[in-house]
């Protein structure tokens, strides 16, 4: 039996936006440290990669652990302290590492889908 | 901020806490207080939409715990962590108990194949796999790391053989369980993306 077309699509735009959420982060973080909430409103004003918040924190937290950030907390005017984050080398290393091989996929990506785009507009 | 509010912030995060069980505290308490940091940032635009917009905290704890499994497992390939990682997958799901059953089971396996070939110089009429007849007509296969003495009766299979290729069946099944409990885990953590990543 064939599954509805739109749940596929949901799905798989669903792990689009996880899989390029890594890579997202490195880039906010790519000019200084930032705390949770000031990355989360980067991502939502540059892309609409963020559909839930939660999503950010725990990933925060496996970057953390894999090295590629490190964080401090560090006291702030609104009365609470806040969890800093920022690049380590080796998150440096990864985010270029990344992005050149985000650059050349999706430029060969969008070769390949070229022709669809043509004939019927169709938003997807 | 009225009490009504902090209460309703402390209940979210000990909702999370509980779904936290298997991680150390110092992780936990990290996660919670960074979590709170959020939610009082956002609170004076609306606690509700802060609460919602974090999603639920079941969802929002799974996350947390099946990164930090895959997390732990990716930064070291070392048995030893990978069992541990295992065994706080177990505590969570029956998926998770499964897959820690069948990775003691390829140690176990892979540990008793390389301990056999290390053992045959030291024991060597004692040492190897045997086939043992039961009595009954039949036999069973029997790897014996020969520390018990006697010899048992019955024929011995590979003789010292028993030491390259107990050392490659050994490695081996460690390498294949190792890679299984990572693809499990990898799996399980792909099924995990919630809805709304």
């Amino acid at each position: 039996m064939k599954e509805p077309e739109p749940e596929f699509v949901d799905k798989w735009e669903v792990q689009l936006r996880k899989g390029c959420l890594e890579l997202a982060i490195l880039a906010a973080l790519w000019d200084g440290k930032l705390y949770g909430l000031e990355i989360l409103r980067r991502l939502e004003s540059a892309s609409d990669l963020i559909v839930s918040e939660g999503t950010v924190y725990p990933l925060l937290s496996r970057l953390k652990a894999l090295g590629l950030v490190e964080s401090e907390w560090v006291e702030s005017d609104a009365g609470h302290p806040r969890k800093y984050y920022a690049l380590t080398a080796a998150g440096r290393q990864r985010g270029r590492e990344m992005a050149a091989m985000w650059t050349r996929f999706s430029a060969s990506m969008s070769r390949l889908i070229a022709p669809l785009g043509k004939g019927k507009k169709e938003h997807v | 901020m009225s009490n009504d509010d902090s209460q309703r912030i402390e209940a979210y995060l000990s909702k999370v806490r509980r779904s936290l069980r298997g991680m150390n505290d110092q992780d936990v308490r990290e996660i919670l207080d960074e979590l709170r940091s959020h939610i009082l940032d956002k609170a004076p635009a609306g606690l509700d939409t802060a609460l919602a917009s974090l999603g639920s905290p079941e969802e929002l704890a799974r996350q947390y715990v099946t990164d930090d499994l895959l997390a732990r497992a990716e930064v070291s390939r070392s048995p030893l962590r990978i069992l541990d990682s295992l065994f706080r997958w177990a505590s969570l799901s029956v998926a998770g108990f499964f897959v820690l059953l069948g990775s003691i089971g390829g140690y176990f396996l892979g540990a008793a194949f390389i301990l056999c070939a290390l053992l045959k110089p030291f024991f060597p009429r004692t040492t190897g796999l045997w086939v043992i007849p039961d009595g009954a007509g039949d036999s069973a296969i029997s790897l014996r790391l020969g520390l018990t003495g006697a010899a048992p009766d019955g024929r011995e299979l590979l003789g010292w053989w028993i030491i390259p290729i107990g050392l490659a069946v050994g490695c081996a099944l460690v390498i294949l369980t190792t890679r299984f409990a990572l693809w499990c885990v990898r799996q399980y953590r792909r099924s995990r993306v919630p809805a709304h990543a």
